[in-house]
């Protein structure tokens, strides 16, 4: 057995759990040059997310990310194959200023039914969060309190703590999701989350740290904290071992795994919800 | 389901990590929370101190635990600063130590046949495992060049990393058949599964990484992969003690 709570019984027993259902608010999607994925497609990451329990995937395609010729249309079509499990983040890229901008001016009709919100990869692309180039996004997002994905790593000049306090500072409307959590600045992380109240920790990569997850639900609170995997990276049957082996009580699991985001989720996607 | 762990370490890193654990005591009441049985485990203090210094430290911590056994640190010998094959192994075998792993980039020496032929070469024979992290004092092109030197060793490769290292591990799995790798950091979604279908389960060691990594995490991982419970037992306990069992010290 992996602890000792009930919640630790039933995951360890089944894979899933009837009363903690899961939704993954960082995945991707399709294949990547520096990776081999033996899940990457739509149907087989839904797969995974049945043995799981993972309720809804939140995600932006590998091509979204990387190519601004294809764009969201790999994240359009995947979401629309599966309605009832995934919804996308509207990727931009802010060295394609124009096609951020064709993707805003459809992003409302494509709200709810495909779009939660937006998604930047601001170390992969080398432009900072304070990017003119995301500032168009940022706007929009802000004027609408819409949720912002944004890969966060601890130190860097493009999203590192200092970058990610000034864009919050600057935009206190947006439902902003630190993914990875500013990854190693873990103090960094818990004091955003304390001094910006739309801030939240998203955790994939951060379940393989040992006593981060501890460290966060006892100084920022589980209340502040989402499941992600970057799914089909990450086993979610991974991070679920780490949350039930860390020091924390299946009520902050329950916060983690569905609340938090239940709470985020539903005024965009109520039929979700039923 | 049981569990034996190829990959833990306890003692206090010269570099505070968030949750350190400084103690064989500490590590079993871990194992113990998390439902581990047994562990191969090693010092941090062969890595950051020395191999004699750590090497010591652990013969001592794990000598009262009977779900303890030992991996101790070499480098090579030409200052005659260790004990000959057969003096080491025996002294091993007397330690509860069944396994020796090596830092050659953090240790400042080269892992070929050059610095430390004699030794491996009486590993490859005796079947004693080497274990080698690519995380903490080796790299890739290391691994490569070792096994291409002595490829009848027993190697498990730990600690491979998260963001996708098939490229990096198949192809000497394929090649070396006493080459396996252990689970941590084995994140890839769908990955244990693949890697059992291509190659079957004997190639693959349950490895937590604590206390880096929580224990339960690959725990997890293997207790719902999807592959027959056979397969989960070896990788989950089975491929370590036959390891173990085959050391001829």
């Amino acid at each position: 057995m992996i602890g000792d709570s009930p919640l630790a019984r039933e995951f360890w027993e089944y894979g899933k759990s009837a009363t903690c259902p899961i939704y993954d608010m960082h995945g991707h999607m399709g294949p990547y040059a520096a990776i081999y994925f033996p899940r990457a497609e739509a149907p087989d990451m839904v797969r995974t997310m049945d043995e799981a329990g993972v309720r809804l995937l939140i995600f932006s395609h590998h091509a979204a990310l990387n190519s601004a010729d294809l764009g969201n249309r790999p994240s359009i079509a995947a979401v629309r194959q599966f309605p009832d499990r995934l919804r996308a983040y509207c990727m931009v890229n802010p060295n394609y200023p124009e096609v951020a901008a064709r993707d805003l001016e459809t992003f409302d009709e494509l709200f709810g039914e495909v779009y939660v919100g937006f998604k930047f990869l601001s170390d992969y692309h080398k432009r900072p969060l304070t990017d003119e180039g995301y500032r168009p996004a940022w706007e929009y997002a802000d004027a609408r309190g819409l949720l912002i994905l944004a890969h966060t790593w601890g130190g860097s000049q493009y999203d590192g703590e200092s970058v990610v306090r000034t864009v919050a500072e600057q935009y206190p409307n947006v439902k902003f999701l630190l993914g990875h959590s500013c990854h190693g600045a873990w103090d960094a992380a818990v004091q955003l989350a304390l001094d910006f109240p739309n801030i939240y920790l998203e955790l994939t990569a951060v379940f393989d740290d040992r006593g981060v997850i501890d460290k966060f639900v006892h100084e920022a609170g589980s209340d502040r904290m989402l499941f992600g995997t970057d799914l089909p990276w990450f086993d979610p049957h991974q991070a679920i071992g780490a949350l039930l082996n860390a020091d924390i009580t299946d009520d902050d699991r329950h916060n983690i795994c569905h609340r938090n985001a239940e709470r985020l989720l539903k005024p965009i996607v109520p039929d979700l919800f039923g | 389901m049981e569990f034996f762990d190829c990959n833990a370490y306890f003692g206090l890193p010269a570099q505070r990590p968030l949750a350190p654990v400084g103690s064989a005591e500490l590590l079993l009441a871990e194992m113990d929370h998390a439902g581990v049985d047994r562990a191969l485990v090693w010092h941090i203090a062969q890595h950051d101190v020395a191999p004699q210094t750590g090497n010591a430290m652990l013969a001592e911590a794990i000598a009262p635990h009977q779900r303890l056994w030992g991996c101790w640190t070499m480098l090579p010998n030409q200052a005659r600063e260790f004990p000959e094959p057969d003096e080491l192994f025996r002294q091993m075998r007397e330690a509860k130590v069944m396994a020796i792993r090596v830092f050659p980039d953090s240790h400042k020496f080269l892992l070929n046949e050059v610095s430390m032929g004699e030794l491996l070469e009486a590993m490859s024979l005796r079947r004693v495992p080497l274990f080698l992290s690519v995380k903490r004092g080796m790299s890739w092109r290391g691994v490569y060049d070792v096994l291409a030197e002595f490829p009848d060793l027993t190697c498990v490769v730990c600690d491979h990393g998260c963001w996708g290292e098939d490229r990096l591990f198949r192809p000497f799995i394929e090649r070396y058949p006493n080459v396996a790798v252990d689970t941590s950091q084995y994140l890839l979604d769908g990955g244990i599964e693949a890697f059992v279908t291509d190659y079957g389960a004997r190639r693959m060691l349950y490895g937590s990484g604590f206390p880096e990594s929580y224990f339960g995490g690959m725990m997890m991982a293997i207790k719902h992969a999807q592959i027959p419970l056979a397969a989960k037992e070896a990788i989950a306990h089975g491929n370590l003690a036959r390891m173990i069992e085959e050391v001829q010290l």
